[in-house]
């Protein structure tokens, strides 16, 4: 039987101990097989660390169980999570010595108007028009913890790591951050700058 | 000087400027996005339409480079064949 012809939701809630043993056991190798593709040429990622990231996976998994609604396959869906899984904590490893001060004396710096310059998007009236309008609204209308999330973004640092900094849930930071792009984009629109224009003038 | 060694690149600003040309007041998070990017996935390597959620995904992946890098390798896994 291939890992597509198996019943999964059925196979991993089995009564039966055995049957649900070799669910998860398949299930498992699955993920791994899966996680080796998408990892692959990663020199931080080791076997081991696919044995580990499957495993955990597979928990995540099982926890979530009742979440899987059919809309695609299966294992697709567990794949999907198990790439979250590893991802998050590849992205872990690479941030894990930043503090919270160091985070949010980012916020203080992207408050400095010189952080950005006037022509980085070009010389142009209408571009250093952009940037200094977005530049205000970034010192005006941001907190200091909207501020270092987004310059955290920009720097890659992982999402999940901003939210352990802040001390706040993902929700909570979701939310702040969705705020703060709202803030900006109305200082933008009263400004008279519209998303159209911007695609349409900076091709961005 | 230390705050010009920080200054902010083109690409990092023209990042802010495309995240607020398709922020809306309506948005999916990191969560549901994880919950429907493999139907989504499928979706896309099956060249259907999109429905009103899988846009939702399709605009939170624009939004989120770390869904954006794991739905690409989900792309690579299917891609496979697995």
């Amino acid at each position: 039987m291939t890992p597509n012809e198996i019943n999964w939701p059925a196979a991993l809630r089995a009564a039966d101990s055995a049957e649900q043993s070799a669910a998860m056991q398949t299930l498992r190798e699955v993920l791994q097989n899966g996680l080796r593709i998408a990892l692959h040429g990663r020199g931080d990622v080791s076997e081991a660390h696919l044995e580990d990231f499957a495993q955990e996976s597979l928990l995540r998994v099982l926890d979530r169980l009742d979440q899987f609604a059919g809309r695609s396959k299966f294992t697709t869906w567990a794949q999907a999570i198990a790439l979250n899984t590893a991802f998050t904590e590849l992205r872990r490893k690479r941030w894990h010595d930043v503090s919270l001060d160091a985070l949010l004396a980012n916020g203080d710096h992207l408050a400095d108007p010189a952080m950005i310059a006037d022509d980085v998007l070009g010389a142009d009236e209408d571009r250093v028009r952009l940037v200094t309008v977005l530049r205000q609204a970034i010192e005006q209308d941001l907190t200091t913890k909207q501020r270092a999330a987004i310059l955290g973004e920009l720097r890659e640092m992982p999402f999940d790591q901003i939210v352990e900094l802040l001390g706040t849930s993902r929700s909570a930071a979701y939310k702040m951050l969705h705020d703060a792009r709202r803030a900006l984009k109305q200082r933008l629109q009263e400004a008279g700058i519209t998303g159209a224009d911007i695609q349409n003038a900076f091709n961005l | 000087m230390k705050t010009e060694d920080q200054r902010l690149s083109r690409e990092q600003v023209g990042s802010i400027v495309t995240m607020l040309r398709l922020t809306t007041d309506r948005e999916l998070n990191c969560s549901e996005c994880l919950q429907h990017v493999g139907e989504y996935a499928e979706t896309r390597l099956a060249g259907k339409p999109l429905d009103e959620i899988l846009a939702g995904i399709e605009q939170h992946l624009e939004l989120c480079p770390e869904c954006r890098e794991e739905f690409l390798a989900l792309q690579q896994i299917l891609k496979a064949g697995l």
